[in-house]
């Protein structure tokens, strides 16, 4: 189209011999308000959008300008986003979203724009390129002598929290993860040596509050300064009297733990005690309870609402038709601890799963220990997912509960819980992975992240597509995940900086890689983190930064 | 059929259908605010030249229906231009640009859009220096500036 515009017509060879003839020739486009600019630059993609911010620094700025990207990033991200959920349920949903610049209308976006805080879309814009494009730049932190227990790591709101004995805690910027921000040891508090066996982190206004859990039953309670950049030791208590916590769930101010003996235990770690005055808030634990028949791997999870706490045990056990299975105990507590319900399902009847989403008030089947029980009356023989061999990990956040599997697959569940039953909705698998999955992490904004043990290879889902395609029987397509694949990965290689020979493409499988164990500690918005195991000498933690 | 006149900023008179003329919504609104008095409405923005070929293109589309205000997006996503206003817009830069000013002052959307859209055509799929050249735009980037923000841009490049 810009042809007719350069080409040979008569006006525009009129107009370069005006122009010619001029000693300097005019920029009538720069003579244009930066408001009619901006409504030029509205017409354009994304990638002359950058081209322009190259001309010269008036239009680096213009080109730069938020709000063209805040647009660019409705379009890209937003309005398919929301079109598809109108058509899934068009009785529901108000009028296929038009781009409106509150983005508080934009389904499931006001996280971007929190309440004073400015944000730049361009740089929104490219952290969500880069992540459906799996392009980042991958930054490794070294432990040596790798201690045992392992370092336990945990992510939370840019900031790395790590936990093993020979260090204690330690905090690292994960911006910038060489040098550690603060770091306090475990044996300079009351609590004697001990190994760490859990670790928990939870958001809290001023910082970050971390739980570690010991071998020996016990629980530290730290809370990390955002301002300072400090960790302190703010308590340290009696969890378990007789074994270690193995796992622990921590959403402020509350705080679930299991120990090795299945006992669960939830507290409140800011109640008012009565008679001291000293130490007016402490924690309390308000309930416990003997968990029997949970075998490992197994998840918590805590939400809390204004009106209750809801606890989520997802565990895997054997069952005889259809192998491996995730049974889901759910415990429903009120403020004060007060049980307010109990609830278990199993994954048993999506595994037979012939229950597409559209036909489901009319033909559902649950398992669910509550309420009125529909069965329908065909029960397929065969289950359309057989798992041989237990989950390698589950990663459960509401309602999306995912586990990862030796045979190069991830399956799917999603998980309803509402006030009458609690019930699983669907099943699917997930292929990608072209080696077996070792961990998998998702986040309650249906993004997940999986990595594979030997292949080196990790992978991006956006779980969204995947679930709207649940009800209907047309097969997944390859775009619902991305392989990430950094920047630098390839620069470092050629250096021989470090000895990394593999690609994370996984094309090069090289006898290296089987030394490899990834573990996937988390994400955020910005980085993947993970923990990569070597068989012989160091743990290597690794940051895979989007931005 | 009612005529109005309008007055370009070189004092011409030029008159017009009120029909057409209303497709600019300033005039629409002095229209509806003074009523029509008879005498000629002065245009002091805009000269004979760019005021005919502004009325040109309104009588052309003077039975288009109102565009459907809010349908920003579709209206964005192309930078599709009908033929009749592509060949309309064939003309030298400085009408080009004249016409969108016209366009802005006299509050003529669709017409500020056609024009806009021509431009963002004539940036599109070109590299910085040939942009520079088409619209004579001084780079006053260092050279290290320029490589700096060529490297920062490189993740949106052409898939």
């Amino acid at each position: 189209m810009p042809k007719r515009l350069r080409g040979n017509s008569p006006s525009d060879s009129a107009s370069t011999k005006r122009i010619r003839g001029v000693t300097t020739p005019v920029d009538r486009l720069s003579s244009l308000s930066n408001e009619l600019l901006l409504h030029i630059l509205s017409f354009l993609p994304i990638s002359s959008l950058n081209v322009c911010q190259r001309l010269s620094r008036r239009y680096h700025a213009l080109g730069g300008d938020s709000e063209l990207w805040k647009r660019q990033y409705y379009s890209q991200w937003v309005r398919p986003r929301a079109r598809r959920l109108a058509s899934a349920r068009p009785s529901k949903l108000p009028a296929p979203a038009e781009y409106s610049p509150r983005v508080s209308t934009w389904f499931d976006h006001s996280h971007l724009a929190e309440e004073g805080k400015v944000t730049n879309w361009k740089r929104q814009y490219r952290l969500r390129h880069n992540w459906s494009n799996g392009s980042c730049r991958v930054t490794e932190i070294e432990f040596l002598e790798p201690p045992y227990p392992p370092v336990l790591v945990k992510l939370c709101a840019g900031i790395v929290f790590t936990a093993d004995a020979a260090y204690g805690l330690r905090a690292w910027a994960a911006k910038d993860p060489t040098s550690c921000l603060s770091s306090i040891s475990f044996s300079d508090s009351n609590v004697s040596t001990t190994r760490p066996t859990s670790l928990a982190v939870s958001q809290l206004p001023e910082g970050q509050e971390i739980v570690v859990g010991f071998e020996t039953g016990r629980f530290s309670r730290y809370v990390y300064d955002v301002q300072t950049c400090r960790l302190g030791l703010r308590s340290s208590h009696v969890g378990f009297r007789d074994g270690a916590i193995t796992a622990m769930a921590l959403s402020s101010p509350y705080l679930l733990m299991v120990s090795q003996h299945k006992i669960l235990s939830l507290y409140n770690l800011r109640t008012r005690s009565t008679g001291k005055a000293q130490d007016a808030l402490g924690p309390c634990e308000i309930a416990s309870l003997q968990a029997e028949n949970m075998v490992a791997p197994m998840t918590l999870s805590l939400r809390v609402s204004t009106f209750e706490i809801v606890t989520t045990i997802v565990y895997s056990f054997y069952h005889i038709g259809c192998g491996w299975s995730l049974g889901i105990q759910e415990l429903r507590f009120n403020k004060d601890g007060q049980q307010l319900e109990s609830r278990l399902t199993t994954t048993v009847d999506s595994q037979y799963g012939i229950r597409p989403l559209q036909s489901l008030p009319s033909n559902k089947r649950r398992q669910s220990a509550t309420t009125d029980p529909i069965y329908s009356s065909a029960t397929p023989t065969e289950p359309s997912i057989l798992h041989q061999q237990p989950p390698t990990s589950m990663s459960y956040s509401h309602p999306y509960l995912l586990t990862s599997h030796a045979d190069n697959t991830l399956t799917m569940y999603l998980l309803v819980s509402n006030s009458n039953s609690l019930f699983v909705r669907g099943g699917r698998r997930l292929w990608g992975h072209t080696s077996s999955v070792s961990t998998v992490q998702v986040t309650n904004r249906g993004k997940a992240v999986s990595v594979s043990s030997l292949g080196n290879e990790i992978r991006i889902w956006e779980l969204e597509t995947t679930v709207s395609s649940l009800g209907s029987r047309r097969p997944l397509k390859e775009e619902s995940s991305i392989q990430v694949s950094p920047d630098n990965r390839q620069l470092e290689n050629k250096l021989g900086a470090k000895s990394l020979a593999q690609d994370i493409g996984g094309l090069d499988v090289a006898s290296t890689t089987h030394g490899y164990m990834h573990e996937c500690v988390g994400f955020d918005e910005e980085r993947v983190l993970l923990l990569r195991k070597k068989t012989v000498g160091t743990q290597l933690l690794e940051c895979y930064d989007f931005t | 059929m009612a005529t109005i006149s309008l007055m370009s900023s070189d004092d011409a008179l030029v008159t017009v259908e009120r029909a057409v003329a209303e497709r600019s919504i300033l005039i629409k609104n002095m229209l509806e605010d003074l009523g029509d008095s008879g005498e000629a409405i002065p245009i002091p923005n805009v000269n004979e030249t760019v005021l005919k070929k502004v009325i040109e293109w309104c009588d052309h589309h003077k039975n288009d229906p109102p565009t459907a205000g809010d349908d920003d997006d579709n209206r964005r996503k192309t930078t599709d231009i009908d033929e009749w206003d592509q060949k309309f817009m064939q003309v030298d830069q400085e009408m080009l640009f004249e016409v969108i000013l016209a366009a802005n002052y006299l509050d003529i959307k669709a017409l500020l859009d056609v024009g806009c859209k021509t431009v963002a055509n004539m940036i599109k799929g070109k590299s910085p220096e040939e942009i520079r050249k088409t619209f004579n735009i001084q780079n006053d980037f260092t050279p290290e500036e320029e490589d700096q923000i060529r490297r920062e841009n490189e993740w949106a490049e052409d898939r």
